[in-house]
This record gives C-alpha cells, structure tokens and sequence, in this order.
C-alpha cells in the first residue's frame, strides 16, 4: 500500500528510515546528546544526509523519570519542528508523543506523522491527526501506563494482542478521519513486553504485515537486544542489525533508528538478496 | 539449404559479455557500449530486413555440462536483434568455415580477457598485441589474418571471440568491405569492438 505521511507519498516497495532526534537531557541511548536544541538541529542535518526519509522529533525519554507536562513537551519540541520544517520543507517530520495537545501544537509548525509510542493513551490523538491530514503510528503496549516499565506482564499470546490492540487502533485513526494510506502499526518492541515478548513479536513479525497495515518497527539498541547478547547499551548495534535484517525479511517498511547508514545497508541488502532491490552494480563474472 | 545471398553482405561485430542484454544492477557501466552496438545492429538489419546471419563461439563446454547449452554469444545477438526490432529469421554458425546465408552477418566476439590486474582472466601482456591485431584486422576488413588467428593463443587469452572472427574471416573471403569501428575500449579488463564493415560493391 502506497504510504501517505504527510507531505510526503511513498510507493509500496519503499523501505524508510525514521532517524531517532531527541531533544531530551535524558534518553537511554544519546544520553542528552541532543538536548540543546542546536546539537539536536545539527542531528538533523547529519541523518538528512545520510538519507533518512523521516525524522522522529522526542521530547519525553520512554523510561519513568521527572514528569514533564504537556507545556514542558511543547516548550521542547514545538519550535524545533517550525525550525526544522523551514529548514528542510520536504522532509517528513514525526513527532514522538502520546498527547493531543502537544500533537496539535506540532501538527501546527509543520509535522506530518504523530509517532504515538504509547498505543493510544490519550483517545484524542487521532482526532489531531484527522484535522491536520497528518498521518499516525500505532503502537502496541499491552494497554499500560505512558513511562512505565512493564513488570510480571504476561500475554497468552503476544502476537494475538499485538495484532488485535494495533488494528483496533488503526481502525478507530480511520474512523476519525485520517486517510487509510497515512496509518502504521508497530508492535512497539520493549513496551509492554519483556524481551520473550519483544523477540516473539520479532519472530512473527510477518503475522502483522500479513494485517495489510504498514509495519514500523522500534528496534534501536533496545533491552531485547541487550538481554538477548547480555550487552549494554552501546554495544547493541550488531544485534539490533540482525533483528533488522529479521524484520527486513517479514517485510516491515519502517524503520526507527539511531544508526541511519547502518541500517539502511541491512535494509538494502536483505531487499536485494530477496530479489525486491536490484543490485548497485554488477559486472563481477560478466565482463 | 538456406540459399546464399544474391548481393554482398554488410556486417557488424559487437561484444559478447552478458551486460550487452541487460545492466543487471541499477549503475549501468556499458550502458554507452550497449547503445553503440545497438546503433550497428539497427543499421544491420535496414540492409537485411528478412534474415541476419549470426557467427559466434560455441557455448562454453563446462558451461554446457552446466547445463546452459544455448551459446551467450547467440543469447546476446538474439537480445540485441529483438531490441532492434528484428523478428525475422535467425541463422546461428558456431562453426569456423561458413557461407554467407544472408546480406547481414552479426559478429558476436570480443578480445582478450586478461588485460589487467583486475580483468577477469589478471593480466597477460600478450593480450594487447593479440587484440592489436584483432583490431587493425577489423579496421583493415583483413580476411586472412582474422580466418588465422591463433586458436590456442585465443584460449590462453581467453580471447572468447576469435571462434567467430576466423568464422568472419573465412566468410569475407574476397569480397570487398569498408571498416567504421564505433567503439573500441577495455573498461572491465575485456577488450570489446563495435564495428561495421559495409560492402563495397
């Protein structure tokens, strides 16, 4: 299904980077890296050219931490996306958050895409998304809390529910109005979910392609991945790669990264093997 | 018996890597070479509407054994061919000591494989006296020297073509021809030609 996100229209054999920026002092993976709003413009630049398709705009860390309200969020993201649209016009521009308020508010400098990373805790997300023509992610995160970490949570089948809980939230986007072709579902590895679930939901993956709804999946560096090789954060690439070739294979078409290159050579590579993507240059064997 | 022709013959050579049918990645190195012996093989068939003649090296035999029978230097005319628009009758010779059957002859051969470092075969430093040779034989429509081109130097250079230009040779015979070569280069170590040679009678 062609994607609409925004401004943007992409065909349906497309793969698309979604480069993390945070403009947070606190998130797992940059550490504050971009939290002056410079460093985080100038972390736009760098994965522009290296050829990312979207940027994803954060202004709360995932993981329980001080509490930072709707005006805090705004403060943080609201103004760096009018600055990074009149920088870039085309670009898609997403913006990490639960909250209509603070969707409106970004919807209005210019975003594309509400990246809602915690499976439709505020109802009025999609509306926002509705009015603004922008387009939505749907996330799966066993219905809990925003910025809580899951604890003793069990599913009797987490791809079931992944499934269930995305497409319900896919269908209730379309029923207020946001345009079937701007809706993604994700199952939201790590939310909700210890890592047999993320590597479960990893493993069926192509279960949820098979829904018809375009499949975003959040890898980058996370617990899964360090649980599964028993490494801490920065040393989690390798494994993130392989469960990107993994998801690459069943066919997901977004992908939400730190490491814009890296991955876009998995991506590109598993494409190619599966004969979707032409090779660069042949001549090997042939001249 | 395929009759001969009443007229003399115009042909044309062409190389014969795979990459003269299709690019197979999205970069397309020979893209300008495939285009110039396009325009050769378009400029062919307008002098022989109905039937082309194609003189190429028989199919490789480990490719044989491998299962491909069908020689490449025949996949590349045939490709070449049907993108100009030909869809009459074909008569492939693989064999040394031909007879003209039509009023156009498409050569499918190329030079030395072994002209570098990188090329296919590394590097012999025979293989550009050899392809000299070739090349002002091409040039000079020299019938004899190209019907007695060393077959075993051929081999040794991997000089895939010279089956099909002693063939060319030994079909020119007396007749008469004038040379235009639209290309000549070793851009992946392989030596490849696109030419004419138009009669003169």
């Amino acid at each position: 299904m062609t994607l609409k996100l925004g401004r943007q229209a992409f065909a349906d054999d497309a793969s698309l980077m979604m480069a993390i920026v945070n403009r947070t002092p606190d998130s797992f993976y940059d550490k504050g890296a971009t939290w002056a709003e410079d460093s985080a413009f100038d972390r736009v630049a760098q994965v522009v050219d290296e050829g990312a398709e979207i940027v994803d705009i954060g202004g709360i860390k995932a993981a329980p931490g001080v509490e930072i309200d709707a005006a805090e969020e705004i403060s943080r993201v609201g103004s760096f996306v009018g600055r990074v649209r009149s920088a870039y016009p085309s670009l898609v521009i997403s913006v990490d958050t639960w909250r209509a308020e603070v969707g409106r508010a970004v919807c209005s400098e210019g975003a594309d895409l509400l990246n809602d990373a915690w499976g439709g805790a505020d109802p009025e997300l999609v509306d926002v998304a509705a009015e603004f023509d922008a387009a939505i992610i749907c996330t799966h995160t066993g219905g809990v809390t925003p910025r809580t970490r899951p604890h003793r949570i069990e599913y009797a089948d987490v791809v079931a529910a992944a499934i269930a809980d995305t497409t319900a939230y896919a269908e209730r986007a379309l029923a207020a109005g946001v345009s079937r072709d701007s809706i993604v579902i994700d199952p939201a590895h790590d939310f909700g979910k210890n890592t047999a679930h993320s590597l479960e939901v990893t493993r069926r993956l192509g279960e949820m392609v098979d829904t018809g709804w375009p499949v975003l999946v959040s890898l980058s560096n996370k617990d899964f991945v360090g649980e599964s090789l028993d490494l801490p954060v920065g040393e989690r690439l390798i494994g993130t790669l392989a469960a990107t070739a993994f998801c690459a294979q069943a066919g997901a078409r977004i992908y939400r990264v730190h490491e814009v290159v890296e991955t876009r050579q998995v991506v590109d590579m598993v494409a190619t093997i599966m004969g979707s993507r032409q090779p660069a240059r042949v001549t090997r064997g042939l001249a | 018996m395929t009759p001969a022709p009443s007229s003399g013959w115009n042909a044309v050579v062409v190389p014969s890597t795979p990459l003269m049918i299709a690019a197979g990645g999205t970069a397309d190195p020979l893209a300008g070479v495939r285009a110039l012996a396009l325009d050769s093989v378009r400029w062919l068939v307008a002098s022989s509407p109905d039937r082309i003649q194609v003189l190429c090296s028989p199919a490789d035999p480990a490719n044989v054994a491998r299962g491909v029978t069908t020689p490449l230097g025949e996949r590349v005319a045939r490709s070449l061919l049907s993108a100009a628009g030909f869809d009459r009758e074909i008569v492939v010779s693989t064999s040394e000591s031909e007879s003209p059957v039509s009023t156009g002859v498409l050569i499918v051969g190329d030079g030395s494989a072994r002209r570098g470092e990188k090329a296919p075969g590394h590097l012999d430093d025979r293989a550009f006296t050899f392809d000299s040779t070739i090349e002002s034989a091409l040039r000079a429509c020299d019938a004899d020297t190209l019907a007695t081109l060393s077959v075993d130097l051929g081999a040794e250079l991997l000089a895939a073509g010279v089956p099909a230009f002693r063939a060319l040779g030994a079909l020119a015979g007396g007749a008469e021809h004038t040379c235009e070569m639209t290309y000549s280069g070793d851009p992946l170590g392989v030596q490849y030609w696109v030419a004419r040679w138009q009669c003169a009678s």
